[in-house]
């Protein structure tokens, strides 16, 4: 089949498509990217053309496919220090906040979901090791959470690539992993023992072991996935799950205002994130 | 360069007002509802606001009174814009905090007159 | 103080409980306190029976959290009762209530099919408006159809600008000629003239 040809129209029928659909906005400049992996898609269904590929996203019932075509079109490579900014604006702001309303001696609770195979929540671990100056004030816990078995499985085991781990100031890397053959690394038992595992499929209305008394959910690059009312009862489900005051972060080309608008939006200078209000208006 | 926000969920009507607008010298900004035009504007405030009644998720009456409720915002120039033409719509529309309020379809030279005169003369 | 693990899970209480009978849930629904009424809302999504009750109480409720957690509920149980009950509040005077309702009809399109002729023909051109933006997520071949005939006979610019709107993104070349006489009926109208050149666009890249 030779390879679909995408138009000028095309390119911004799609754009306007995929981003009422998961809130991710290609600018002009991503067109050539787009384009490929979007050719990709077309051939790949077996539609002959863009417009036949386009209904069918459009307009059956195609969980399967909008899945593959996010997928293709999100890097959605996981690494330790991903998105890090994130992580200095929970030690510089977030927390801030948070330790003002609690007790000395506090619990304060974060939640990684989904956790995938671990970088997330073992970067949080250690992060907060290394760049919170109250940390020896309170009891943190992390809490890590993704629907896949085998993710959890892997995460537990802490072995990683050097990929994954190409981010970490080499002195982070020293001290809390062990070098294994093949180039890999294993994170130390003490670092994988903060973190408490658990299965949890955020779309399924029946599950119902909800968690609750979270100060800070890292929730990223999931909510994309979703379909509409979907989307909208995981939000609800993640804000019923913060405490008050509590934070929701996103990535970074997501947004809760299409989800939900039981949050309000805190600028921070290191990143923008959702807040549960701490007391609803009356 | 004054900035107008374009709040509407119409694809069409976006296009067909910012046509209108960056011709005229505006640099154009777009929303498809009232939450996401609320965030765009606590973000970044904008010079001028064309907000459609009628749109999923928060309506324009709904997203004028949060946007009147904001400190960024509050005396920025809203015209709202609607199918709807009887007079206790319009009435409506400066209850929740328009400066204007227009009936579709509108004309391109209606548009770039008032939104020079509410941006307080040329757009640059 | 320090990093430590977790060693319960803290499960929330009264989280959605199937054995919650329908009515003291139904009860929670009017109750005085706003967190109780949107997990009351939430927690009836599992319940098509709550259909009528939910619409109802879509009209009365003034929290923007619970009606949203209404719509979100109502989208996810649809069926009949539901898009009967929704219909009337398309012509509501409370803007948020309209737009609710079209949005929760947005997404039941099976259910909505069989209104749309209905809809179409109302008298009211706001209401035959809201049906172009309801029928946005039905199958293609019917909303070819649907839209052309609003293209050669609607009376109204702004339902005809709906409908123009919406076949910028699936036109193809059969709806052309009705385009052309969309054109020719609003000649001098900008708007117009803009949208039908956006249809052709589309269409003619088929």
């Amino acid at each position: 089949m030779p390879e679909p040809c995408i138009s000028d129209v095309d390119f911004t029928m799609f754009r306007e498509l995929f981003y009422r659909k998961t809130g991710i906005w290609f600018e002009d400049g991503k067109r050539y990217f787009v384009d490929r992996r979007l050719s990709e898609r077309i051939l790949a269904s077996g539609k002959g053309s863009f417009r036949q590929y386009y209904q069918k996203l459009r307009w059956s019932d195609n969980g399967a496919e909008w899945q593959a075509l996010i997928n293709a079109l999100t890097v959605n490579e996981t690494y330790f220090f991903r998105e890090v900014h994130q992580f200095e604006c929970l030690v510089n702001s977030m927390l801030e906040e948070i330790a003002q309303h609690k007790t000395p001696g506090g619990v304060i609770r974060i939640w990684s979901i989904p956790s995938s195979s671990g970088e997330e929540p073992y970067s949080l671990a250690i992060y907060l090791l290394e760049k919170w100056r109250k940390l020896s004030e309170f009891d943190v816990e992390i809490l890590a959470s993704d629907i896949d078995t085998e993710a959890l499985e892997r995460a537990r085991a802490g072995v990683y690539s050097a990929r994954s781990v190409q981010y970490l100031p080499k002195e982070y890397l020293l001290k809390y992993f062990t070098p294994l053959p093949g180039d890999q690394y294993q994170l130390n038992e003490e670092i994988r023992g903060t973190v408490a595992f658990s299965r949890i499929n955020l779309a399924d209305p029946q599950d119902t072991g909800m968690f609750q008394n979270i100060d800070v959910v890292f929730c990223r690059n999931l909510l994309i996935y979703f379909d509409d009312i979907s989307r909208r009862r995981a939000a609800e489900t993640l804000y019923d799950a913060l405490a008050p005051g509590g934070f929701i972060c996103l990535g970074h080309s997501e947004s809760m205002s299409r989800i939900s608008s039981l949050f309000t939006l805190r600028r921070f200078p290191e990143a923008i994130v959702y807040q549960k209000p701490i007391r609803r208006a009356p | 360069m004054k900035r107008v926000l374009i709040v509407d969920d119409a694809v069409t009507v976006r296009l067909y007002h910012r046509q209108i607008l960056e011709q005229a010298g505006f640099c154009v900004e777009e929303a498809i509802n009232g939450l996401e035009a609320l965030e765009k504007a606590v973000a970044a405030p904008f010079d001028l606001y064309l907000v459609d009644v009628n749109m999923p998720r928060m309506d324009g009456y709904t997203f004028l009174r949060e946007l009147r409720a904001c400190e960024e915002a509050r005396q920025a120039p809203a015209v709202m814009i609607s199918t709807e033409s009887q007079e206790k719509d319009r009435m409506a529309a400066y209850a929740a905090g328009a400066n204007y309020y227009l009936s579709k379809p509108i004309l391109p030279e209606t548009l770039v007159r008032l939104a020079s005169l509410l941006t307080g003369g040329r757009p640059s | 103080m320090a990093l430590r693990k977790a060693t319960t899970i803290p499960l929330q209480s009264g989280a959605a409980d199937e054995s919650s009978a329908l009515e003291s849930l139904v009860r929670q629904l009017s109750g005085p306190d706003v967190e109780e009424r949107r997990h009351a809302a939430r927690n009836l999504a599992n319940r098509p029976d709550a259909a009528a009750v939910l619409v109802s109480r879509l009209a009365q409720e003034t929290e923007p959290d619970v009606r949203e957690a209404i719509a979100t509920s109502l989208s996810a149980i649809g069926g009949r009762e539901a898009v009967e009950g929704l219909i009337p509040y398309l012509s509501s005077d409370d803007a948020a209530l309209r737009n609710t309702a079209i949005e929760i009809l947005q997404h039941l399109p099976a259910d909505v099919a069989s209104h749309v002729d209905g809809l179409l023909a109302n008298p009211d051109p706001d209401l035959r408006i809201f049906a172009v933006n309801i029928i946005e997520a039905l199958s293609h071949p019917r909303l070819e159809t649907w839209l052309s005939d609003i293209l050669r006979n609607d009376p109204h610019v702004n339902v005809v600008g709906a409908a123009l709107n919406l076949l910028s993104e699936i036109a193809t070349a059969a709806v052309l000629p009705a385009v052309e006489q969309a054109r020719q009926r609003f000649a001098g109208e900008p708007y117009i003239d803009f949208a039908c050149r956006a249809v052709e666009k589309r269409a003619r890249e088929s």
